[in-house]
């Protein structure tokens, strides 16, 4: 054996792919692990380079990538003598054949170690190079790569081995083995979709081979500081994980022993040998054969430009059927559905409630899911079509035929693009099936077809460059090098910040699809530049014409000469015509994306912002004029999607000083035609970065108020290097008042990204002002250029469209055969304020005298009702509880999927097609996020639009977390505590690994700095608990009074501070603790039960005595943890067992809050019927990272 | 037919593969004998235009009194030709019928009726009919042969070039494949290569024996086997002798004959005692070339 061992493991290890495979890992491993540029299983973050962790992530995702050099040492080792016609030689001497596939397996197994411990050593050296701060290295250790070989990389190679070599055994197949590789692939995909159902926890976990998920799972909820120091215990997920596989590995390892056999046979493809068995030679006189011969003579070939189309045609249909029936291409067809089926089921899940399977969402998930497999598949074939006649051996027989050198080609990549469209047409009709399944009819098939063939153009590309490499390395395998090589290319070319599509082979801006607006304007760019690609293309083609092998290739001078040669001929002309084509489009598409139209990479993008800060951030505390009313008259032509505005704001001077400079900032700072402040010179016009600095005739003396007159063009410049803006749009136009002049320096504008930063020498990001910040109350978060303001405005749009925008429709006019809309609004508003426009359905309701308008696309009509209940709900909920609804009118807006928002105006509530608008909700279960959505953005109407936040820390908890809360008890009315048990489940999820990925600090909800993850998730758990806690009533009474008190207010703004003033007002003093540890620490427990057994009494009654272990901590910003006193009111409960076994109904026995002071306390509790589980804080309302084993089954 | 004249070509690696090779090779079969590696797959396949040859010519006549420069013209030469290359391969998931019906189009039959009338009459001719629809993954070697015969003769080629296309049959499939061409080789220029001599005895009116790129002898068999007349001899021996009858005579062939070497050698007068006269063959004419061409090397 160890002579197999020693000869095999040679062989390996001087096999040159391999060890370049191994070079190429190791560099990729080396560039993600010491650099942004390159992304392995999720970026850094604001772990240390060289955390434990970072090491097992990488490594880990390393043994997925890693199967394609396992393939290969399996294929070299199990393979070689078969496909090399050895294996008679070797299995025809007196050896042992558990040892020929012992030592083999072992070979492999030992060369791909080898090849991991390179990747390991580019991962481990990474942290040495001089470019990385020193603030992001923990110390350097080895223990996580010991760690990560023995639990992750170690049991991985041994499964993907063992997996492979089975494969190998059983089909005798290199193809086999790869086509095995791309399945594995595919359904390790398959089982991502499983995992986002929490309840499949377990599943997805233990489903999951190589045990990235476990270990995900086992860290999903560090902090950082965890994370930079630990590396999960062997235990739970992990350790059930990686036994299994394990375990699946050996058994593996024993079905290849049993299945390996030496002879031919035994390849499970006798049956169709022993069918191929030659027939008896049969011989019919040879007169007869003699006489048909001679007859022949007669029919004589025809040349001809007929002919030659004949053999294109013919070759074309021979090479499509070939590709059609050959098994990979089943295989990856069916690997293809497979893979499409759950993504188009699940996709665009919210809560786990799905979406109606529409046309856009299909499309959709045919391209993520289901398309992308056409990339291996052209691929592939392109070595596979062009060797055919090679492999075939039969080359030389059709080489000699009288066929034109451009047929063969010609054909292949016909073929080609055949096979893409066969793919994509199938992937259509799965994807109609699906429809049909969920009950769909609305079958929109000429959209189909033409997104499908859209998708396919990209495919086309790559597969005919793909083509064009054969050709042109006439070496099948050298050819895929290349290929490989032009790949990495194109990542790597992404990532060094070169990402003009213009030099990026087949790149182009994608063209979003959206059931409101079509493909709309964004298909011109994506087809220009993929014109571009395709003369790219073609003179590849063309080139590969000249360069094609026909016999014998000979040297590369040989093939040259001829080139020359043939390009003497029609060919030559043509591929200079295609050349200058190629030009010529180039350049036009230059002066398109750089010349119409400025092109910034994202490193450009960055620089300016930093520039920006460098330049004008010395204004920041200029005293600027306020915006005290704004009237603006809008004109927009979604048709030629350009928009005119002309506007007038009344700006007042509210600051104790005069003011001489006006600085006036514009997002594209080419839109302002005009600006017109009552006299005033420009002093400074910057206009690459949109400031303006401008010397009033007159000061504004404080107090004083003027108008400010401008003017505002925006219009397409024909194409752009990126997806064309999603503003001003055929149908569904949606833009708001940042289009028009800003004042003052704008900090939204500064780099937040640490590392950017450093790397401008910019110092540490911008941080919300403190909450001590006296100054920073003269502003509401969401700008510092008005208060409150008067606002009026015209909207004038196409003739089939309807225009909206805050405030009531005082008149509807036609002005020069345009649609135009008149708003006022009565009474003082944000300064926040959006246009919309498309062709709508409208369904109107009412709450009390309050109109309700859904204005909705004609095909998502499904949830314009349970809209308009949800809004008559949230308003009686929060009528009833808070202050009176300030508004006359509600309306409701759907606008195209390019954002999947939605977004609470005064009176206006703009909501995208793809949040709410499609959730299917026939499932009664599903969580409806429809209902809450509307409700949260209702409460903006109180909680942003009526209180508003200083521009300090925890001012989204005025807006967001109270809105959350607001939404909370509306929900609760509707669909009671059980379902919300769930929902709070979702947000403690969210809460918990949005924490982990935290690249600041995370701070307490009241000093929250606008993170989604405290101020919505946190929130929902904080309020949640609180109104358990102090009680609904006591609650919203100080919320009212809130309301009452700040509602409106001038600068100083309320703040976090304020708002838990009133609820202690209500509270009082006893919920101080609680208070104090929801809002002003990061606090969590650790409760579980940790026994509960029960006696039946001789009354029949049940004794539950129970062990619990009772824990709470306090965490700082990065996570470090200490331990805090427990002194909380937990809740106890013993539940019988519904008869369903759903936890949703059973029943509850004993129900009851305990105060817990110590951490182990015991407690018994007598129930009435047989106690089935017993649970301490049961419905997990404490912040419990383990929230699985607060509940335990009860024995008797 | 064709004439060939001084066609030589070196390979990058710097084996002469053809060297000068001068040729005239007439209507029916034309055998070319010659161990491996001696340049007949070069020469056939630069006749079959898949290969460039460095200098020389090649000239076939075109039937109707005009000629096709084979190097230069190589699409003229391909309607003409049939080549059934040495070790061919086949689609074996594809059925005879349908091969065979793929390739007549490559080969410019074009209307259907036609096309179907000279497949299915090929198929027959080569004895193929009954297994038409079978793929072709399941045929025998010798089926394999016959069906590349039949594409070779789609299209009525005035040239046909069959190169080593009995290696590997059995005596009865081997039979039956000269048999096919020696039918057509009635009224087209049938090149032949093989180095199994009796293909050639049986089959060729002429005939050419190549070693290394060379071109040793050219001409009828019967004449080539009359010039030996009278100088070949033959002697049973035992093993321990055969290095010295190596050294001191020509010795064109050693065959055992009941575990004893016999030798055949070649000499004006009878070399020793114990020497019978035999009278020659074409194998004998076969490596009295060789070792002339030995010994001159």
């Amino acid at each position: 054996m160890f002579e197999f061992l020693r000869f095999e493991l040679r062989q390996q290890l001087s096999s040159p792919v391999l060890w370049l495979m191994g070079l190429l890992f190791a560099a990729l491993a080396f560039g993600a692990a010491s650099t942004d540029a390159i992304v392995l299983g999720g970026s850094v973050g604001n772990v240390h380079r060289n955390a434990p962790m970072i090491a097992a992530q990488f490594l880990g995702v390393f043994t997925l990538l890693g199967m394609l050099f396992t393939a290969m040492s399996i294929n070299g080792a199990l393979l070689r003598d078969f496909e090399q016609g050895t294996s008679e030689l070797i299995f025809a001497s007196p050896i042992k054949r558990r040892d020929y596939v012992a030592g083999r397996i072992m070979a492999a197994v030992i060369g791909c170690l080898m090849i991991y411990a390179l990747i390991g050593l580019g991962v481990f050296i990474a942290q040495f190079m001089p470019w990385i701060d020193a603030e992001r290295l923990g110390p350097v250790s080895l223990y996580p790569y010991a760690w990560t070989f023995a639990v992750i990389v170690l049991p991985n190679l041994l499964f993907t081995a063992a997996l492979l070599s089975l494969l190998a055994i059983v089909t005798r197949s290199i193809l086999w083995v790869y086509v095995g590789v791309l399945g594995f692939f595919i359904l390790y995909g398959v089982s991502a979709v499983l995992l986002r159902d929490l309840d499949n926890v377990w599943i997805a976990t233990l489903a999951e081979p190589l045990g990235l998920r476990a270990f995900g799972r086992s860290i999903r909820y560090w902090a950082a500081e965890q994370r930079n120091t630990e590396l999960p215990a062997i235990a739970g997920y992990l350790l059930a994980n990686r036994a299994l596989w394990t375990g699946i590995a050996l058994a593996l390892f024993a079905a290849c022993f049993a299945l390996f056999k030496t002879e031919r046979s035994g390849t499970g493809r006798a049956w169709r040998r022993a069918k191929a068995v030659p027939a008896a030679a049969v011989s019919p006189s040879r007169a007869s054969a003699a006489a048909a011969a001679g007859s022949l003579s007669n029919v004589l070939p025809v040349f001809g430009a007929a002919t030659s189309v004949a053999q294109f045609l013919r070759q074309l249909r021979f090479d499509t059927l070939g590709v059609l029936r050959g098994i990979p291409f089943i295989v990856m067809l069916l690997f293809g559905i497979a893979n499409f089926i759950p993504s188009a089921i699940f996709a665009e899940t919210v809560y786990d409630t799905s979406v109606h399977p529409v046309t856009s969402q299909m499309l959709q998930a045919l391209q993520n899911a289901y398309s992308l497999i056409l990339i291996i598949i052209v691929l592939f074939y392109a070595g596979e079509l062009i060797g055919k006649e090679r492999s075939a051996k039969i080359n030389e027989v059709t080489d000699a035929m009288p066929v034109p050198n451009w047929v063969p080609l010609t054909a292949k990549f016909g073929a080609l693009i055949a096979v893409i469209v066969c793919f994509q047409l199938l992937g259509g009709i799965a994807a109609i099936l699906i429809q049909l399944g969920k009950g769909h009819t609305q079958f929109e098939l000429a959209v189909y077809a033409k997104t499908l063939l859209l998708n396919g153009i990209f495919f086309v590309l790559m597969g005919g460059m793909a083509l064009c490499l054969q050709v042109f390395t006439n070496n099948r395998y050298v050819g895929y090098a290349l290929l490989v090589l032009v790949l990495i290319g194109q990542i790597v070319l992404g990532t060094l910040d070169f990402t003009h599509n213009l030099y990026n082979y087949a790149s182009a801006p994608n063209a979003p699809y959206s059931d409101m607006n079509g493909h709309g304007h964004f298909l011109k760019g994506q087809l220009w530049f993929q014109a571009y690609w395709g003369l790219c293309l073609l003179l590849l083609l063309l080139l590969s014409a000249a360069l094609w092998v026909r016999g014998v290739g000979g040297s590369v001078r040989e093939r040259l000469r001829l080139a020359r040669q043939r390009l003497r001929g029609p060919l030559g002309p043509a591929t200079a015509l295609a050349a200058l084509a190629f030009v010529g489009v180039g350049g036009y598409l230059f002066w398109n994306t750089n010349i119409r139209n400025e092109y910034l990479s994202p490193d450009d993008t960055l620089d300016l912002q930093a520039e920006y800060e460098r330049d004008y951030k010395q204004y920041r505390n200029l005293p600027q004029p306020k915006i005290i009313a704004s009237q603006v008259d809008v004109d927009l032509h979604p048709e030629t999607r350009t928009m005119r505005a002309r506007g007038t704001y009344r700006v007042r001077n509210p600051h104790t000083t005069p003011i001489t400079d006006l600085h006036v900032g514009m997002n594209d700072d080419q839109a302002l035609k005009r600006i017109d402040m009552g006299g005033a010179q420009l002093v400074k016009h910057d206009e690459t970065l949109g400031y303006r600095i401008y010397r009033l005739k007159t000061p504004m003396l404080p107090g004083a108020e003027r108008d400010i007159a401008f003017e505002i063009e925006m219009a397409p410049n024909g194409i752009t290097n990126g997806t064309a803006q999603t503003q001003i749009v055929g149908n569904g136009s949606f833009f708001n008042n940042t289009v028009f002049p800003m004042f003052g320096y704008n900090e939204g504008a500064e780099i937040q990204d640490r590392n950017e930063r450093r790397k401008r020498d910019l110092g540490e990001p911008r941080r919300m002002p403190k909450l001590e910040d006296r100054a920073a109350r003269a502003s509401t978060y969401i700008g510092d250029d008005a208060d409150w303001i008067d606002f009026k405005t015209t909207i004038c749009t196409a003739p089939d469209q309807i225009a909206l925008s805050p405030g009531y429709l005082q008149e509807e006019f036609v002005r020069d055969g345009r649609r135009c809309f008149r708003y006022a609004m009565d009474r003082p508003m944000l300064n926040f304020y959006a246009y919309l426009s498309a062709r709508w359905q409208v369904k109107k309701g009412k709450y009390k005298d309050i109109p309700i308008e859904i204005y909705y696309d004609g095909k998502h009509a499904y949830n314009v009702d349970r809209m308009i209940e949800a809004v008559q709900k949230s308003l009686a909920y929060y009528e009833a509880n808070f202050t009176p609804y300030q508004h006359r009118q509600v309306r409701i807006i759907e606008f195209p999927g390019y954002s999947s928002f939605a977004q609470s105006f005064a009176n206006t509530i703009p909501y995208s097609e793809s949040a709410g608008f499609i959730a299917d909700l026939k499932d009664k279960d599903a969580i409806d996020y429809v209902f809450y959505i509307t409700a949260h953005e209702i409460a903006h109407q109180w909680w942003a639009h009526q209180v508003i936040g200083a521009n300090t820390q925890g001012a989204t908890v005025l807006s967001e977390s109270l809105s959350q809360y607001s939404a909370l008890m509306v929900m609760e009315k509707e669909y009671g505590r059980s379902k919300m048990r769930r929902f709070l489940k979702y947000e403690l999820d969210n809460y918990l690994s949005g924490r982990g990925g935290e690249i600041v600090e995370e701070l307490p909800l009241y000093r929250v700095e606008n993170q989604p993850y405290v101020h919505y998730r946190k929130a929902s758990l904080v309020f949640y608990r609180l109104r358990d806690e102090i009680g609904e009533d006591a609650l919203n009474r100080a919320l009212k009074k809130f309301l009452q008190d700040k509602g409106y207010q001038q600068p100083p703004y309320a703040t976090s501070v304020e708002l838990l003033e009133y609820i202690r007002a209500e509270a009082g003093s006893q919920h101080e603790r609680l208070i104090s540890d929801l809002f002003e620490k990061i606090s969590f427990y650790d409760n579980r039960v940790e026994t509960a057994t029960a006696k039946k009494r001789t009354d029949g009654k049940y004794a539950v005595t129970l062990d619990l272990r009772a824990a709470k901590l306090y965490a700082d910003g990065k996570g470090k943890e200490t331990a805090g006193n427990m002194d909380d009111w937990v809740e106890v409960g013993v539940f019988a067992r519904a008869p369903s076994g759903k936890e949703s109904e059973e029943k509850v026995l004993y129900l009851k809050r305990h105060r817990i002071t110590v951490g182990q306390p015991k407690l018994t509790v007598v129930v009435d019927a047989e106690p089935y589980e017993a649970g301490f804080d049961p419905y997990n309302k404490l912040i419990d990272r383990v929230s699985s084993d607060n509940r335990k089954r009860v024995s008797l | 037919m064709l004439v060939i004249r001084d066609l030589s070509k070196t390979y990058a690696n710097g084996v002469r593969a053809l060297d000068q090779v001068t040729l005239d090779i007439p209507r029916g079969m034309f055998g070319l004998l010659g161990p491996n590696g001696a340049g007949k797959s070069s020469l056939m396949r630069t006749l079959a235009t898949l290969q460039e040859a460095d200098s020389g010519s090649a000239t076939l006549d075109d039937g109707k009194g005009g000629s096709i420069d084979v190097l230069r013209d190589k699409d003229a030469v391909r309607r003409q030709l049939g080549y059934l290359p040495q070790d061919f391969g086949v689609y074996p998931k594809v059925s005879a019928l349908d091969l065979l019906e793929h390739f007549a189009i490559l080969k410019g039959l074009t209307d259907r009726r036609q096309r179907r009338e000279v497949v299915d009459g090929l198929l027959q001719q080569v004895n193929l009919w009954d297994v038409r629809k079978r793929r072709l993954g399941g045929f025998s070697g010798g089926m394999r042969q016959r069906f590349g015969i039949a594409q070779a003769l789609l299209g009525n080629p005035r040239l046909v070039i069959v190169d080593e296309p009995t290696a590997g049959l059995d005596p009865e499939e081997r039979n039956r494949f000269l048999n096919l061409l020696a039918e057509i080789g009635e009224n087209v220029a049938v090149i032949l290569s093989t180095h199994i001599v009796e293909d050639v005895t049986d089959l060729c009116p002429t005939m050419a024996i190549m070693n290394k790129g060379k071109v040793l002898l050219t001409g009828r068999p019967a004449d080539a086997i009359g010039a030996l007349e009278n100088q070949v001899w033959r002697k049973q021996i035992v093993k321990a002798d055969l290095k010295r009858y190596e050294q001191e005579f020509t010795l064109l062939s050693t065959r055992l004959v009941a575990g004893h070497p016999v030798i055949h050698v070649f000499s004006a007068a009878r070399p020793e005692d114990g020497f019978e006269q035999v009278a020659p063959d074409l194998e004998d004419v076969y490596f009295q070339r060789l070792r002339q061409h030995a010994k001159a090397a």
